[in-house]
């Protein structure tokens, strides 16, 4: 019997005022004592509402509308908050998305500790040190034991993700809930943390069910992974195979959006169109309307999640295979996405070509007044480097290394502090504030946050038509008829659609749109987009890589694109500037830097990458059991 | 520390400010006072008689001097707490009329305030722990129906049904006509008498701010995540509320309780107008319609000092309460 058993499993929203949603529908699968089982899927898909709904902790107006949860032979469904207390944290315990905000922001970390430890006295023993128990966890995840005096808002965010982790082991329990636990962690640390968990698993042996939507850390971590799309598992494999024989068009989709930027030929693909309303009911297969490989069928007939290859598989085109006695081939192999975006050598604008903007021997150094003593803190020191019109030059580092900083001298925001940072033949630290917005009209951005760069209350319209008429001085009519344009331009089409919604109407993926062509409205010459991609899905990073690709061809407009990824970074930028405590220390052609690469830093970033397929850092690939429970093919 | 003593160091330039403040506006003001009440006394049509005014001004103690001296002099009589004279309350001095009439201020207002903020406060945490359920919806909606109420309205009310029609309380004034100011039990308990409807006034309205406020700021909290971590943890639905929730919903309740402790020197001339009550409210009013300056000043002065003081404790509090704000502030 396994540890954790979900059978058929569903969770609706009821909201007061709007349609049910039925986040989660009809879910089954099992965790083993001491496996790691991974939950892949995108946003809005119900992975995280699974996860609470495994842990009892949904609110209202979600609750639990079928199905049974078992854990360790005991039907915890229904189960009341206080007959499942001791359960809680004891057996099962979580780490949950954004630790930034998952610790009590007004009593300290040992206070975190203590507090777990007196609510279930059984377990963690009567008369227990706290302080030697709580340091030594602390000692487990890496941190020194005077973190159990600091409160949570002194530590940085990988220290708290760690606090969260050693806390989630306090009490030695059987089964942990991963959600997300390093997304918006810098790389690195992201990549330490992972290799710390692997190697706690190793030696405490807990299972493990690990939320993300983040493929390459999943697969890599994982012996088993459930892929979610719409509320409902489509696959079920052994880690490996959803690497190399995995079914559904959908992981194939995902698989596609990731490669080694290192390879000599880097593609990506990604799924067009967006995910199923859930507050309606579907007929046929939930995929089928993002479909590449999509018959009529799809479109009527409900596919189940059935045995397949070495697991389970969701799709018609599977089951027929299965069914015809022939191997359970790939529904959809990469190559057969038509929405593909590949690193093309092919050149854009010349290497050699006038510089548009340079920026020679600047640096950046902040005063830091604090009491009486003041202290200067050196952002960034020394960078030179040009924009050439059609070209574009990737800015890679981690958090605080500086990317912003020159970001915002670029666009004028902060001057220089020594060197200059010239556009054409002005000099942009020394402009004045009429000269600045002028000139802002050359040099325009790209937000990280789609979400947060649009003014919630106004329309797109009003959005694009803003600079139209600030900077180019358009008239009403005119200024809305050019915005349609620019949302033509940018693939949200036919405009009319669009030019009169609000923010919150659209998906992440379109908001971006909008803020890019807002940011193409003025016809600047120069481009800065500030992780662009990051806060966006996995499966419509490619689309929006491509759409910035197109436009850096066809319009030729010179750009910064800063990011820690370097994938995106290989499949978009002709050159690599590698940033670490705000000094340059690489920079080159793409292809040299990311396969040459010869500082240490940028040697750490690459090794970050999650490798799907290859051997964990905590030991030896161990074999899923669905492995060994479903009859193997031929 | 750094942080207790900027603030402190804060507290004392605003006090200066305030007071320098106190000091200056007056004598900006056009006209003469004197001359002001000379006229008044002789009425408007006459020519006002130079020897008149003089005398007024002895009267009055008008300072002379550069305006240098006459800060200095202000200065030292302040630290002295010496006000002048009242010209309503001749020849009481400010000081004295002021401390008569604080103390019935003091007593009715600030013990509702308290009472109102503490009320309030569980009132909020209860719904909010109860959150969604009838109790919060009896809380809730019953609170924001009373507070659409006009305060003077609920106050005559109370009037009208306890004073008038039933004759349990008296209907104003801070102690009965047969009672003389003492410490004897019998003004005592005619002091009482007479403050329960005024009390029962505050403490109606009082609340609903406090209880609005602290609902929404904990049925806040409980959604962070780490008010779903500690259930997840399996802490006591107690220790989740009151560690995860109040402890953190409480804290800008705070700043607002101590500015409302501040005003309350300045902020009940509504419910000592209604019920006729010795209190400060009711002496500001008097000054202002009087044009008795030295009161007035002394009063405008009390309550700045009342808002300050308040706004220091509070932020000292929230320096102990809230670890944040601490570290924010030396960053």
């Amino acid at each position: 019997m396994a540890l954790l058993e979900v059978t058929d499993l569903s969770v609706t929203y009821s909201p007061r005022d709007s349609a049910q949603v039925r986040a989660v529908d009809g879910v089954t699968f099992s965790v083993e004592e001491g496996e790691f089982v991974g939950l892949l899927g995108e946003s809005g898909c119900g992975k995280s509402t699974l996860g609470n709904a495994v842990l009892r902790l949904l609110e209202k107006p979600a609750a639990i509308s079928g199905g049974r949860i078992v854990f360790d032979g005991r039907d915890i469904t229904e189960a009341s908050e206080d007959e499942l207390r001791p359960l809680r944290w004891v057996d099962l315990s979580t780490v949950f998305q954004s630790s930034m905000n998952s610790l009590n922001p007004v009593i300290t970390v040992r206070e975190q500790f203590a507090d777990c430890f007196a609510a279930h006295e059984e377990a963690a023993g009567r008369g227990l040190d706290v302080d030697e128990r709580a340091g030594e966890l602390l000692e487990m995840v890496s941190l020194p034991r005077d973190v159990l005096r600091r409160y949570p808002h002194e530590l940085s965010g990988g220290m708290k993700q760690r606090v969260a982790l050693a806390l989630a082991l306090a009490l030695r329990p059987k089964f942990v809930l991963l959600d997300e636990p390093t997304t918006g962690l810098d790389v690195v640390v992201q990549r330490e943390i992972l290799d710390r968990l692997a190697e706690l698993r190793e030696e405490l042996g807990f299972a493990v069910l690990f939320i993300s939507h983040d493929l390459g850390t999943v697969v890599e971590m994982a012996d088993r992974v459930l892929v979610m799309y719409g509320g409902e598992l489509v696959e079920d494999q052994p880690a490996d195979a959803i690497v190399h024989d995995h079914l559904h068009p959908y992981t194939a989709g995902l698989m596609g959006s990731y490669a080694d930027p290192r390879d000599e030929h880097v593609e990506v693909a990604f799924i067009p169109g967006r995910p199923p309303d859930l507050s309606r009911s579907h007929e046929g297969c939930l995929f089928a309307p993002r479909c590449p490989v999509a018959v009529d069928a799809c479109e009527s007939e409900h596919p189940e999640l059935l045995p397949a290859g070495r697991g389970e598989a969701r799709c018609l085109l599977v089951e027929w295979a299965v069914a015809d006695g022939v191997p359970a081939r790939k529904a959809a192999p990469v190559d057969q996405l038509d929405a593909v975006f590949a690193a093309d050598a092919s050149p854009r604008g010349a290497a050699d070509g006038e510089p548009v903007l340079v920026v020679d021997g600047a640096g950046k150094t902040y005063k830091v007044r604090r009491g009486g003593k003041s202290t200067s803190v050196r952002a960034v020191h020394d960078v030179s480097f040009a924009l050439r019109p059609g070209r574009v030059t990737a800015l890679v580092g981690q958090s605080g290394s500086g990317k912003t900083t020159i970001a915002r001298m670029i666009t004028g925001v902060e001057r220089p502090s020594d060197g200059t940072v010239r556009f054409g033949s002005t000099d942009v630290g020394s402009l004045g504030r009429r000269a600045l917005r002028g000139y802002r009209r050359h040099v325009q951005l790209v937000f990280q946050d789609p979400f947060s760069a649009l003014n919630p209350t106004r329309t797109v319209a009003y959005a694009i038509s803003r600079p139209l008429r600030n900077h180019l001085g358009l008239g009403k009519q005119d200024a809305r008829a050019r915005a349609g344009e620019l949302l033509e331009t940018v693939g949200l089409s036919p405009a009319a659609q669009y030019l009169d919604k609000l923010p919150h109407q659209l998906s992440g993926g379109q908001r971006q749109r909008v803020v890019i062509a807002r940011a193409l409205a003025s016809e600047p010459e120069v481009l800065v987009a500030d992780e662009p991609i990051s806060m966006l899905d996995v499966s419509i990073r490619a689309e929006i890589v491509a759409l910035l690709d197109r436009l850096v061809r066809e319009r030729g407009i010179a750009m910064l694109y800063i990011t820690h990824d370097l994938l995106s970074a290989r499949l978009l930028a002709d050159e690599v500037m590698v940033l670490n405590q705000g000094e340059m220390v690489e920079h080159g052609p793409t292809m040299e830097v990311i396969r040459e690469a010869r500082d240490p830093y940028t040697r750490k970033l690459l090794a970050a990458i999650p490798h799907p397929g290859a051997p964990r850092p905590g030991g030896a690939q161990t074999a899923g059991p669905a492995e060994v429970a479903t009859p193997a093919l031929p | 520390m750094g942080y207790f003593l900027r603030r402190t160091g804060f507290f004392v330039a605003t006090l200066w400010a305030a007071v320098t403040l106190n000091f200056l506006i007056p004598r900006l003001q056009p006209g003469d006072p004197a001359e002001a009440i000379v006229s008044r006394l002789t009425g408007k049509s006459e020519a006002v008689d130079p020897r008149q005014v003089e005398a007024i001004r002895r009267l009055l103690g008008t300072p002379d001097g550069s305006l240098l001296t006459q800060y200095w002099d202000y200065l030292g009589e302040l630290v002295h707490g010496n006000f002048g004279l009242s010209y309503t309350y001749f020849p009481y001095t400010v000081t004295e009329v002021i401390g008569d009439a604080a103390l019935w201020t003091v007593v009715l207002v600030g013990v509702t305030q308290i009472l109102s903020f503490v009320i309030g406060t569980l009132l909020g945490a209860w719904a909010a722990y109860r959150r969604n359920s009838r109790v919060d919806s009896v809380i809730t909606l019953g609170s924001t129906f009373v507070g659409t109420l006009p305060f003077f309205w609920i106050a005559l009310l109370l009037i009208y049904v306890f004073a008038i029609t039933l004759q349990w309380f008296p209907d104003g004034g801070g102690y009965g006509g047969g009672s003389t100011p003492g410490w004897s039990w019998l003004f005592f308990s005619d002091a009482f008498q007479h403050s329960v409807l005024p009390a029962l006034s505050l403490l109606i309205t009082g609340p609903i701010g406090w209880i609005i406020g602290m609902r929404n700021n904990m049925v806040q909290e409980l959604g962070q995540d780490y008010a779903r971590l500690a259930r997840a943890k399996g802490l006591p639905q107690r220790r989740i509320a009151l560690t995860y929730g109040a402890r953190i919903a409480i804290l800008p309740n705070v700043t607002g309780f101590a500015i409302a402790l501040g005003s309350i020197l300045g902020g009940t001339v509504l419910v000592e107008t209604i019920f006729n009550y010795p209190g400060l409210g009711r002496l500001l009013l008097e000054s202002v319609s009087n044009k008795d300056f030295p009161l007035m000043q002394a009063l405008f002065l009390f309550t700045t000092i009342g808002v300050l003081v308040a706004n220091f404790v509070a932020d000292l509090l929230y320096g102990v309460l809230d670890p944040r704000v601490r570290r924010t502030e030396a960053a």
